[in-house]
């Protein structure tokens, strides 16, 4: 105040010279509220180790080509986990609380879909001088040969089928995956900078482990498990028992086996149900046995409601014991009735067998009890029924790794490229290592969203195009989240082909969203622990001490913040924390 | 759309300072700084005696952008009136004159000033942001004080007997054209309210429900929370009246139990469960006729 308006005495009408920015009211405060962006419990959920919250937020923007560039950064091959993953990000999203998880594999394949449609790959990365061999084509060494081309290796695919893929062209079947996704999906990872070479097995005269090993810096072997479990029962290798695996391999290559006019599938995981499908498809009429109920059934849930849905019949509690054959020819299979007993190792009900007995006429029966690794194939002494690796998936020998069904690992498609992944980052921190360039020190524990959830390539480039706030590696729960600012919205469902249609052939059955209904469905997204701007805390903030930053988020003026945490509170999404002012 | 995004609903200017003297977490400047926006810079403040006259900050600060008139507890209307007059003799017919008083200085005290304005029609917006009693004097019950509450006149052995007034249906009653409740927790509403009534010429009154943490005994980031369960539970339901005959509801209202709301509250603490049931007996009474009120007319 100048020092002529200070002598004045104060006048009759007191007129305010100032505002109350002198007074700073910061000084009062005990609690501080600060920004942290953390993580949403999909994204730890997620077995590929995407940034599913990212690319939601990217899409309420209706940035479709940034989200599917974050994707693509830790998924090769989203539309086709976008079809076949069994999603578990779904059971972890906080929205499940409120009215329905987001329906997160839609959305992913709506994405997926929409990288293809429009040719979105990253520029290819010329190589440096290390070259890594991959063993087998699935998603595991699909995966890891993705990444690793984006690193800059020179990557050589081996695979020992005519073409590329794995269990996802030689087991899923094509109402599930249409070949060309895939198709195009891997000419995507070919154009990444990968040489893929099929019909090479690794081990067999055309290429023996030891060239192979002493040609490639790193190798990564992927071979999966393609050894059906035989069921142990007498008459098995009578004409019309057959392994699943191998019928399910005939048809996807464009076989149409003659099976008869009634097909028995023994077991419960998505093997059965896709023999049991099949089967169906090609006119038969079609039950699956199995030895526990549905709720223990390991495959998809999904795809057991789209098998009853399709007329398979189902006998619970049930397991062979024979079969009765007139001459060669199979007629009929023994069963047991089964009831459930204590729980196992697997936590599941153990089923042990009653005295009961009944028979099922049959003129085809398809075992789909489980596959096995082929111990011998492989470069490694002493493997059991899994491949031991350690947090970097790096075997007992150095510069092998291995990763996939072949690994001692949940036996899933996402899994497999969430495992590709994490060798490709061993990889190149071996690689580094052994060149005396090491990436700086980083934990596998931080590369992880949330702690627990796969290793992000994001996290180990250190590029991440996101802008983060102060982030935490800790997850969100649904108590973290104000839910009174979301309102209710019903989960868009998936489109399915109609009946007829579905059984009628081999068209793809479900058909998903459409980008309206799939941009609505991101729209439905939390986005749990990162800040959207929303502007909640700013508006309700008493003090007025919150502004926006230049560019991205927001300052809170300690100058003036009083410390009441009502921004905290009311952010929905559970990006800020109140600390004890003067602890943190 | 599924969530809240107020960014594109809320205007960025400001017109309220920091540096104010509320107590952390008061819900009394979230409801100005939100009134303010919709009203924007031609607007002139008459504030009666209350919480506010101190958040307004000592002379010679002012924590408002607007012209801001201190004035006696009882005249806030009165003065509103004579404030608009004389700017319509200097010719200024679009400054909007706004009267900024507590519950007290509304419900008790200010009540006949109020009345006088009503019935002429003074061309003013009355905003009483409403704490439920006499704050700024260290929580004396006012006729807004609702039923069972402690304040320092009403301790918890003889805690506030009488309802809260229905301070709105009096307004309607004057037959103004337009009278409104609403609530710092719903900014979006409150703006679309406030701005309804800018464009209104006459009488206008706006009953805003202010939770105050040391007067409501509660922790200081919980006042949206509240303000959200008072509007969720009917204890203060969110209305707009025009011409004193149409009732209308302006969103909506889950029902939600009563007691979770009074529980949170130190206020509350000494009521048994029948006086929790008491309590919500008379919110559904109190809905039940609104309900009516909103499908009648009057
Ligand atoms: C019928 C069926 C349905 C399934 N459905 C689903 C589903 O819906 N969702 C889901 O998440 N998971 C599903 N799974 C599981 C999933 O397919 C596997 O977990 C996943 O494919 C494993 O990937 P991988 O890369 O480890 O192995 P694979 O996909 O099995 O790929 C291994 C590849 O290595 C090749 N190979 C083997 N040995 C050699 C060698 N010596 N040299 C060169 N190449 C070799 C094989 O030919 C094969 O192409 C299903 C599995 C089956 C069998
Ligand atoms: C005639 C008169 N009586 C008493 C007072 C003392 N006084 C100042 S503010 C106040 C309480 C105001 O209560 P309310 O209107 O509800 O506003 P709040 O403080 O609760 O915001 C009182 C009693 C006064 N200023 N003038
Ligand atoms: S609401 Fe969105 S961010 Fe949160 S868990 Fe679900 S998908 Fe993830
Ligand atoms: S709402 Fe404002 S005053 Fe309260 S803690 Fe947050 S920034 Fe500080
Ligand atoms: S309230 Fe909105 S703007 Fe504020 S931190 Fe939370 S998400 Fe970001
Ligand atoms: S006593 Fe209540 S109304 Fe008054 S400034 Fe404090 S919190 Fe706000
Ligand atoms: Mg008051």
């Amino acid at each position: 105040m100048p020092e002529a308006a200070r002598s004045r005495r104060v006048p009759e009408l007191a007129i305010s010279s100032t505002s109350t920015l002198v007074t700073h009211t910061g000084s009062w405060k005990y609690m501080r509220p600060e920004y942290h962006d953390r993580v949403a419990p999909c994204n730890q959920g997620c077995p590929v180790g995407i940034d599913i919250e990212g690319y939601m937020a990217l899409l309420r923007e209706g940035r479709l080509t940034d989200a599917a560039d974050l994707l693509l950064r830790e998924n090769p091959m989203p539309a086709t986990t976008g079809r076949v993953c069994h999603h578990p990000c779904e059971s972890a999203c906080n929205r499940r609380e409120l009215d329905g998880a987001v329906a997160i594999h839609a959305v992913e394949r709506m994405l997926g879909d929409f990288a293809l449609e429009r040719e979105l790959a990253a520029p290819p990365v010329s190589p440096r001088g290390t070259a890594v061999a991959v063993v087998g084509s699935g998603p595991a060494g699909l995966a890891c040969a993705y990444h690793l081309a984006r690193l800059g290796h020179r990557v050589t695919v081996f695979e020992a089928a005519a073409e590329a893929g794995g269990m996802l062209r030689l087991g899923i079947p094509e109402y599930r995956l249409p070949r060309v996704v895939l198709d195009r999906e891997i000419n995507r990872i070919r154009a990444a900078g990968v040489t893929i070479h099929c019909g090479v097995r690794v081990g067999s005269e055309d290429l023996p482990w030891g060239t192979l090993l002493a040609r490639f810096d790193a190798t990564f072997l992927a071979s999966g498990a393609h050894v059906s479990r035989p069921l142990g029962v007498a008459g098995e290798t009578a004409i019309g028992v057959r392994a699943g695996l191998d019928f399910l391999k005939e048809v996807n290559r464009g076989g149409r086996p003659s099976i008869g006019d009634v097909v028995v599938t023994v077991g419960g995981g998505n093997t059965a149900i896709d023999c049991a499908r099949t089967a169906r498809r090609l006119g038969a009429r079609s039950t699956i046995l199995y030895r526990r109920t549905r709720a223990e059934m390991p495959a998809i849930a999904q795809e057991i409601d789209e098998a009853e849905r399709e007329g398979v019949e189902f006998v619970f509690l049930a397991a062979p014991v024979g079969f009765t054959l007139d001459g060669d020819r199979l007629r009929a299979i023994e069963c047991t009735r089964m009831q459930l007993g204590p729980p196992d190792e697997s936590g599941r009900r153990r089923p042990v067998p009653t005295d009961e007995r009944f028979t099922l006429p049959a003129d085809t029966v398809l075992t789909a009890i489980g596959e096995a690794i082929d111990p011998d194939g492989l470069p490694l002494a002493g493997t059991g029924t899994a491949i031991p690796t350690d947090m970097w998936g790096q075997t007992a020998r150095a510069g092998v790794f291995a990763g996939g069904d072949l690994a001692e690992q949940p036996r899933s498609v996402a899994d497999a490229l969430g495992a590709g992944k994490r060798a490709a980052i061993g990889i190149d921190r071996h690689l580094r290592e052994r060149a005396g360039a090491p990436l700086e020190h980083r934990e596998p524990d931080a590369l992880r969203l949330g702690g627990r959830g796969n290793l992000s390539m994001t996290r180990w480039r250190d590029d991440d195009p996101v802008p983060r706030v102060a982030p935490l590696n800790e997850v969100v729960t649904y108590e973290d989240l104000n839910p009174a600012h979301f309102e209710r919205a019903n989960r868009h469902e998936d489109w399915s082909l109609p009946l007829e249609a579905a059984v009628g052939g081999f068209d793809e059955v479900n058909r998903g969203l459409d980008r309206p209904a799939g941009l609505a469905e991101a729209r439905r997204c939390f986005n749990c622990g990162v800040c959207n701007e929303c502007e909640l805390c700013l508006i309700f903030c008493p003090d007025v001490a919150i502004t926006r930053r230049n560019g991205h988020g927001f300052l809170i003026d300690l100058t003036y913040c009083k410390g009441c945490g009502v921004c905290v509170t009311e952010c929905p999404r559970g990006a800020m924390l109140l600390t004890r002012e003067g602890l943190s | 759309m599924s969530q809240l995004m107020i960014a594109d609903q809320v205007p960025g200017d400001e017109l309220m300072a920091s540096g104010h003297l509320a107590c952390p977490g008061c819900g009394a400047p979230m409801a100005m700084r939100m009134v303010l926006k919709a009203l924007g810079p031609k607007t002139v403040v008459v504030m009666p005696a209350c919480c506010w006259s101190i958040i307004a900050g000592p002379w010679p600060q002012s924590s408002l952008g607007v012209p801001l008139y201190h004035t006696a507890f009882e005249t806030g209307a009165a003065v509103a009136s004579g404030v608009k007059a004389a700017l319509e003799m200097r010719g200024d017919r679009q400054t909007t004159v706004m009267v900024w008083a507590g519950d007290g200085g509304t419900f008790d005290i200010g009540l006949q000033a109020l009345s006088g304005a009503a019935e002429r029609n003074e061309d003013i917006i009355y905003c009483c942001y409403d704490n439920e009693a006499y704050m700024n004097t260290g929580i004396q019950r006012s006729s807004a004080t609702p039923w069972g509450a402690w304040t320092t006149t009403t301790p918890a052995a003889h805690p506030e007997s009488n309802a809260k007034k229905d301070i709105l249906a009096i307004l309607a009653a004057h037959r103004i054209p337009y009278a409104a409740t609403a609530s710092v927790a719903y900014p979006v509403d409150l703006l679309e309210k406030v701005r309804k009534a800018k464009a209104i010429r006459g009488t206008r009154f706006l009953h805003i429900l202010s939770p105050c943490p040391p007067g409501w005994k509660y922790e200081d980031d919980a006042t949206v929370e509240l303000g959200r369960m008072a509007v969720q539970t009917r204890v203060f339901p969110l209305l707009e009246v025009e011409d004193g005959v149409t009732w209308r509801f302006t969103a909506e209202h889950a029902g939600d139990a009563v007691e979770p709301y009074l529980r949170r509250q130190g206020r509350f603490r000494h009521l048994t469960a029948d006086q929790i049931e008491g309590v919500q007996a008379s919110v559904d009474a109190r809905w039940a006729a609104l309900e009516r009120r909103v499908a009648n007319g009057t």
